[in-house]
C-alpha cells in the first residue's frame, strides 16, 4: 500500500510538472530568434556575459509594445546572413546595411539608421581625402562591406587608380594601417568613431561619401509577419523618443536625425540599375 | 593596465567558455572514437566491399578541412544547434585520424596470438574482443594523448558557426575594447596550454599504468 501511494504521488507529480510548464509556454509571448554579432559595437556587444548595444535595447522596446519576445543568437558575421536566409535565425540586427544584393535572399524592415562611411589613416598621415583614395593608394576595408562595394564599384571600376584590400574584420584593417602597410582604410562611422575614442593611432580626413540604410532583416518571405510589426515598433520608438534615448546613449556623437521611414526599397534598387 | 583589470572581470564568462569547448571536445572526441573504432575493425577485419567503403570513408573524412566540414554540417537543412554541427562535424573529422591509431594498434597485436586464440578455437568476433581490443586500447593510448590535445585546439575553430567558446569570448573583448588585440590573444594562448597540459598529464597517467609489458612506453 506505501508503495502504490509512493508511486501515485511520483506521478501526479510529473504530470503536475509537466501540466504547469506547457501553460507556461502556452501563455507566453512568441519568442523569436534574434541573430546578432555579439562583437560588433555600438549595435550589439557582448560584455561580462551580458549582451548590450543599440539594436538589442530597440528590440527589447520593440518586442515589449509589439508583444513578442526576443532570444540572442551570436552568430558571427561571416555566416550570419546565410544562417537568417536558411532560416537558423528569424530576425538579423546589428548594423546590417541595406543592398539590392542582399534584398534578394532576405526580407528588410524600414530603415532605422543612416550610416555613413568614414576614410581613416595614420594619425601623422600627410593625405588628404583625394589623396588617400588615388595615385595608387592602398585601400582597406572590412571584406562583404557596403564600403568595400563602393570602393571597387564608385571609385576603381570608374578608373580610379588603387588597390583595395579586404579584411576579415576592421581591427585587422586598423593594424596594417599602424604598421604603414595601409595608406587608409574605409570604415562605417560608428566603428571609425570606437576606434578613434580608443586612442588608436589613426584619425578620420573624410566623412560622409556615401550613406547606407541600417535595416532588420527577416528570412525570406517573413514566415512570422515580423516585417509589419518591426516597422510599427521603430515608428512607435521614434514617436516615444526611444531612438533619441537610443542615440544619446550609443551614438553620442550623432545627432538624431529624422527617421526616413518610408524608403521604397524596390524602387530604390530599379533605379540603381 | 586596464586590459589586465578587463580581463580579470571577464574571467566568469572565459570559465564558461572553457566548459563549452570541453564540452565540445568530449562529444566529438567520442563520436571519433565510435566511428573510428568501427572504421579501423572494417578496414582490418571487413570483407571486400566493408573495407572499400570504410576506406573511402576515411580517406575522404581525411582530406576535408575542418574549416569546410564545419560550414557544411552547420548549412545541412535541419536544424542542429551550433554546439551539435561543431561536435559532429569535427567529431567526423576525427574519426579518421583515430580510425589510424587505431588501426596501428590492432596491427601491433602479435598475429601469433590470433592464430593461437583461432586454434583454440573462438570465433572471430570473440577474438576482436577479447584477444585484440584489451590491448588495442593499451596501445593506444599514447598515440590518441596526441589526438586529445590537438583536437582541443581545434574546438577553437567552432566559434565560426556561433558556437560561444574560448575564442568567442576573445572576440567579444577585443571588439568592445576596439584593441588589445595581442594581450587578449596571449591570455587565450595560456589558458590553452593550461587546459593541453593538465589533460594529457592525465592521459600520460594513465599511459603508464596501463603499459603492455615487453612494449615502448614514454619514459
Amino acid at each position: 500500500m506505501f508503495r502504490f501511494k509512493k508511486q501515485m504521488a511520483g506521478v501526479l507529480f510529473l504530470f503536475a510538472t509537466l501540466f504547469f510548464s506547457s501553460m507556461a509556454t502556452a501563455g507566453d509571448l512568441p519568442v523569436y530568434k534574434l541573430g546578432i554579432d555579439a562583437a560588433f559595437p555600438p549595435w550589439t556587444w557582448a560584455e561580462k556575459g551580458e549582451i548590450k548595444g543599440f539594436d538589442w535595447e530597440l528590440f527589447q522596446y520593440i518586442g515589449e509594445v509589439e508583444g513578442f519576445k526576443v532570444e540572442a543568437a551570436d552568430i558571427p558575421w561571416s555566416a550570419i546572413i546565410t544562417a537568417l536566409s536558411k532560416g537558423k535565425i528569424d530576425i538579423l540586427a546589428g548594423g546590417l546595411s541595406f543592398t539590392c544584393k542582399r534584398d534578394e535572399v532576405i526580407d528588410f524592415a524600414l530603415p532605422h539608421w543612416k550610416t555613413d562611411y568614414w576614410t581613416l589613416v595614420k594619425s601623422d598621415s600627410k593625405l588628404n581625402c583625394v589623396t588617400a583614395m588615388s595615385n595608387g593608394a592602398n585601400v582597406g576595408a572590412q571584406a562583404g562591406t557596403t564600403g568595400y562595394r563602393w570602393l571597387k564599384e564608385e571609385l576603381k571600376d570608374n578608373g580610379v587608380k588603387i588597390n583595395i584590400r579586404g579584411y576579415e574584420s576592421v581591427e585587422l584593417g586598423i593594424k596594417e594601417l599602424e604598421n604603414g602597410r595601409l595608406d587608409s582604410l574605409h570604415v562605417d562611422s560608428p566603428t571609425a568613431r570606437g576606434f578613434i575614442d580608443a586612442k588608436r593611432d589613426v584619425k578620420y580626413i573624410c566623412k560622409g561619401l556615401h550613406f547606407d540604410y541600417s535595416a532588420y532583416g527577416v528570412t525570406p518571405g517573413d514566415p512570422h509577419h515580423l516585417i509589419e510589426k518591426i516597422n510599427s515598433g521603430i515608428k512607435k520608438a521614434y514617436e516615444s523618443g526611444k531612438i533619441e534615448e537610443l542615440v544619446r546613449k550609443y551614438l553620442p556623437w550623432a545627432s538624431v536625425e529624422p527617421i526616413p521611414y518610408v524608403v521604397d526599397y524596390k524602387k530604390m534598387c530599379s533605379e540603381a540599375k | 593596465m586596464e586590459i589586465i583589470r578587463i580581463l580579470i572581470s571577464e574571467l566568469p564568462q572565459f570559465a564558461k567558455g572553457t566548459l563549452i569547448a570541453l564540452e565540445v571536445l568530449a562529444g566529438l572526441l567520442a563520436l571519433g572514437l565510435v566511428l573510428g573504432l568501427a572504421i579501423a575493425l572494417a578496414e582490418i577485419f571487413g570483407n571486400t566491399v566493408v573495407k572499400f567503403f570504410a576506406t573511402t570513408l576515411r580517406k575522404f573524412l581525411w582530406a576535408i578541412p575542418q574549416l569546410v566540414l564545419l560550414f557544411l554540417v552547420f548549412y545541412l537543412p535541419f536544424d542542429l544547434n551550433p554546439v551539435c554541427a561543431a561536435i559532429i562535424a569535427l567529431g567526423l573529422c576525427s574519426s579518421a585520424f583515430q580510425s589510424q591509431i587505431f588501426r596501428g594498434a590492432i596491427l601491433s597485436v602479435q598475429s601469433g596470438q590470433i592464430e593461437a586464440a583461432k586454434a583454440m578455437g573462438l570465433s572471430k568476433p570473440k577474438i576482436i574482443f577479447y584477444i585484440v581490443i584489451p590491448q588495442m586500447i593499451r596501445l593506444s593510448i599514447g598515440p590518441w594523448t596526441n589526438e586529445f590535445s590537438s583536437e582541443l585546439k581545434d574546438t577553437s575553430l567552432a566559434y565560426v558557426v556561433g558556437v560561444v567558446e574560448i575564442m568567442r569570448q576573445a572576440k567579444y573583448i577585443i571588439a568592445y575594447t576596439f584593441g588589445n588585440t595581442a594581450a587578449v590573444y596571449l591570455f587565450v594562448g595560456v589558458l590553452y596550454f593550461m587546459l593541453t597540459r593538465i589533460g594529457t598529464y592525465f592521459f600520460y597517467k594513465l599511459e603508464e599504468r596501463l603499459w603492455v609489458p615487453g612494449f615502448e612506453k614514454r619514459s
